[in-house]
């Protein structure tokens, strides 16, 4: 009885370390490792894996064995891998900060790479596909040390219903602050106890920032030597029309519909809770997973009334090679190539749901969708922020902890302003210490 | 073969009893040598660095320290706010485990049921636990805003604000860390089987009421694990970090910022990973400190069947 049990524990077992083994017999291929955000059990891996299966079948000489992570453990997986010099042959990372790595050598030079195939007479890829600022992002003394993977970009939401439920059309679609305000009071919806069922606009609702609305005045966190600005009239007057926008309402009243959306656990707006919203294409990929069913569109983010900038804060990964090894970077090459092609980035927009680097080739993916074609349009709008190297984390944590008490009455917008330009101010001079 | 004298069999002996000790030893010493050993010394280097994780670190002898100690506020409110945890979280966790451990000390029927109810939090991930409090906590919605309504009707006071309220927010979380003091109680309720029956039942023949017999008898011989506990607690606060940074975010306005979120956003956020060094040796300094001035109550607690 016993022997029969060992056989089929032993199938079992064997069966099980199969499944386990992932790894195919490459022969004297050169491996590329690669890591992607396609773990396993995600949406996007079968798809991710026959983008790379394509490429492998393709080659005699390179094999690339994909991995793929989970996006929140991706960060600290990386930047572990580059510290302990461990890192894959190629990844994704993110552009804003490809300038750090560059600087301290982790980083093949693309633009050596570029000029190589020119030399051999190869074909190579062609930069102007790519928006300019993103490959600005990707230099670091005049060469190119990472190429934009993807594209994110921000615009206003509006919600069709909502606007049609109160006599509104597309063609009232705000374009300035002054009619932002206008026509989000029009859209209020708020039962005699004050609560507050629909909320018109609220600039920091969403992916609404306080960067964001600065740079459409032409203002910025930073001078251009990095030195904290936030002192200026101009300053404070954006920090308090964020913050003043919905003070007819309790902050209590806000903060009770904040929650409210919160218990829901999805976005506000494709709940139909907020007429607009300020986000990026995630929202629109979100709302097409889950089949949000909201009559809804997109329009560029309104610009102050006077001299008003039409930009907005556009987010990127950037693809990098780690390795200096030349057989390895000969190969990894390669692959970014097949990654950054027209073709490919079509697949990869499809299967990751982000809007890729390549412009011609997302121009053609949103072809007869008017979201991402408005969408793909804005990102010619589109500026990362600055990447400082006192205070990397300028925009969130160093911000927030400020803004957050002006948001909760607890300090005056000039408290913020100053509170948080002192805090700069101090994190500069202690990483100067440092040098 | 030649025959070997007493004394050179016994020296063999203890010599191939330590190579079989050493080897059954081996793993666990590896562990320590590579993962605990290895990782404390790069670090105690790396405090006297400027390494940001992609360049080779540089030597910069103590400015890291000096910076922390005399030019970085947030390192200054981050201790505050976690030497606060520790004040509060400590004592309050002793008391609530003791508690348990008293109620569940009884011969119910059951009763093995309802030790594992209070000890079940404790296998429960703290991102569920975070998520699951955060709902509860919520000061508009969350049910334990519901339950005290009247309450705040009576008083005619605002509802709590909890977690969203930088008043609150340190005590909500060290609350929050109650549900887990199952933990504790399992060990109190471990020694409390080890008191002899006898001096109870001594203490009831000499009229002790119930409450006596806690005070004079089970207290002070439960003094070992409430001692060890209470040294376990203070290491254990000191590093919290996992439930803020689920829950709060550090916030609002850093008050949940304690010291191990920044020592994380120091290494991951600013690229510092020598300051981040520095603020782990601080830490640990700051806690044996700590350690060793708690440790001084030991002539306090009571070793059953220890000689005078």
């Amino acid at each position: 009885m016993k022997k029969l049990l060992i056989v089929p524990v032993l199938l079992v077992f064997g069966l099980t370390l199969a499944a386990c083994g992932d790894r195919e017999d490459i022969g004297d291929k050169t491996e590329i490792r690669f890591w992607h955000m396609s773990p396993t059990g995600s949406e996007s891996y079968s798809e991710m894996r026959q983008i790379i299966r394509d490429f492998n079948e393709s080659q005699d000489e390179y094999h690339v064995r994909g991995t793929g992570f989970n996006f929140w453990d991706y960060w600290d997986r990386i930047g572990v891998a580059i510290a302990s010099g461990d890192a894959p042959n190629i990844a994704f990372h993110t552009l804003d900060n490809v300038v750090l790595r560059a600087q301290g050598g982790a980083l093949a030079n693309i633009s050596e790479l570029i000029a190589a195939d020119i030399a051999k007479g190869e074909d190579t890829l062609d930069l102007e596909v790519y928006l300019e600022n993103q490959l600005e992002f990707a230099t670091h003394d005049d060469d190119l040390y990472a190429l934009p993977f993807s594209g994110t970009t921000r615009m206003l939401f509006y919600n069709l219903d909502i606007f049609e439920a109160n006599g509104l059309t597309e063609d009232d679609v705000p374009t300035t602050w002054s009619e932002l305000e206008t026509v989000a009071r029009q859209l209020d919806d708020v039962d005699a106890d004050g609560r507050i069922n629909i909320l018109g606009f609220d600039p920091t609702f969403g992916e609404g920032t306080y960067h964001g609305f600065l740079w459409q005045k032409g203002l910025d966190f930073f001078d251009e030597d990095l030195n904290p600005t936030l002192d200026t009239d101009e300053h404070l007057e954006v920090l308090e029309w964020m913050l003043d926008f919905n003070d007819i309402y309790s902050r209590s009243r806000l903060d009770a519909f904040g929650e409210e959306s919160q218990m829901l656990g999805i976005s506000p707006f494709a709940a139909g809770r907020l007429g607009m919203v300020i986000s990026s294409d995630g929202l629109y990929q979100t709302m097409r997973s889950y089949g949000a069913d909201i009559n809804y569109g997109v329009a560029p983010i309104p610009v102050p009334d006077e001299d008003g900038i039409r930009v907005n804060w556009g987010s990127g990964f950037s693809i990098e090679i780690y390795d200096d090894d030349p057989e390895k970077v000969e190969g990894t090459w390669e692959f970014l190539k097949y990654l950054q092609d027209y073709d490919t980035q079509i697949r990869l927009a499809e299967t990751l749901g982000f809007l890729m680097s390549n412009i011609p080739a997302m121009e053609e993916y949103a072809e007869g969708n008017p979201i991402l074609e408005a969408f793909v349009e804005e990102l010619h709008y589109a500026v990362d922020k600055v990447y400082v190297p006192y205070a990397p984390n300028w925009h969130a944590m160093d911000w927030m902890q400020y803004f957050e008490e002006g948001l909760a009455g607890r300090k005056s917008a000039a408290e913020v302003l100053e509170a948080a330009r002192d805090n700069y101010i101090q994190k500069r001079e202690n990483y100067e210490r440092m040098q | 073969m030649a025959k070997k004298t007493k004394d050179g069999s016994l020296t063999l002996l203890i010599k191939r009893e330590k190579k079989v000790g050493f080897a059954f030893a081996s793993p666990w010493l590896i562990g320590l040598a590579v993962f605990t050993a290895f990782p404390m010394l790069a670090s105690f280097f790396l405090s006297f660095t400027r390494y940001d994780m992609v360049s080779s670190p540089r030597f910069i002898g103590l400015t890291n320290y000096r910076i922390l100690f005399f030019s970085d506020n947030l390192f200054w409110t981050s201790l505050w706010n976690t030497l606060y945890h520790v004040m509060l979280a400590v004592p309050l966790g002793l008391i609530v485990g003791i508690l348990l451990a008293l109620l569940l000390n009884s011969r119910i029927r059951g009763i093995g049921v309802y030790r594992t109810i209070f000890y079940l939090p404790n296998v429960v991930s703290i991102v569920a636990m975070g998520l699951l409090w955060l709902w509860l906590f919520q000061p508009h919605f969350g049910l334990i805003n519901q339950v005290l309504d009247p309450v705040y009707s009576l008083f005619n006071m605002d509802p709590i604000g909890w977690y969203r309220d930088a008043s609150w927010s340190k005590f909500t979380i060290v609350l929050m860390g109650l549900w887990t003091a199952g933990g504790s109680m399992i060990i109190y309720l471990a020694q409390m089987q080890d008191i002899p029956k006898e001096y109870y039942e001594a203490a009831e023949i000499d009229g002790a009421g119930s409450l006596r017999r806690i005070y004079h008898i089970t207290l002070p011989l439960m003094t070992p694990s409430i001692f060890f506990n209470f040294i376990m607690g203070i290491i254990a606060g000191f590093q919290v970090f996992a439930i803020a940074h689920i829950m709060t975010g550090g916030g609002p306005a850093r008050s949940t910022y304690y010291f191990g979120y920044y020592l994380f956003d120091k290494m991951i956020m600013d690229h510092q990973m020598g300051s981040a060094s520095a603020m782990a040796w601080v830490l640990l300094f700051v806690t044996l400190i700590i350690t060793i001035l708690a440790l001084r109550l030991n002539r306090y607690v009571f070793y059953l069947g220890e000689q005078d």
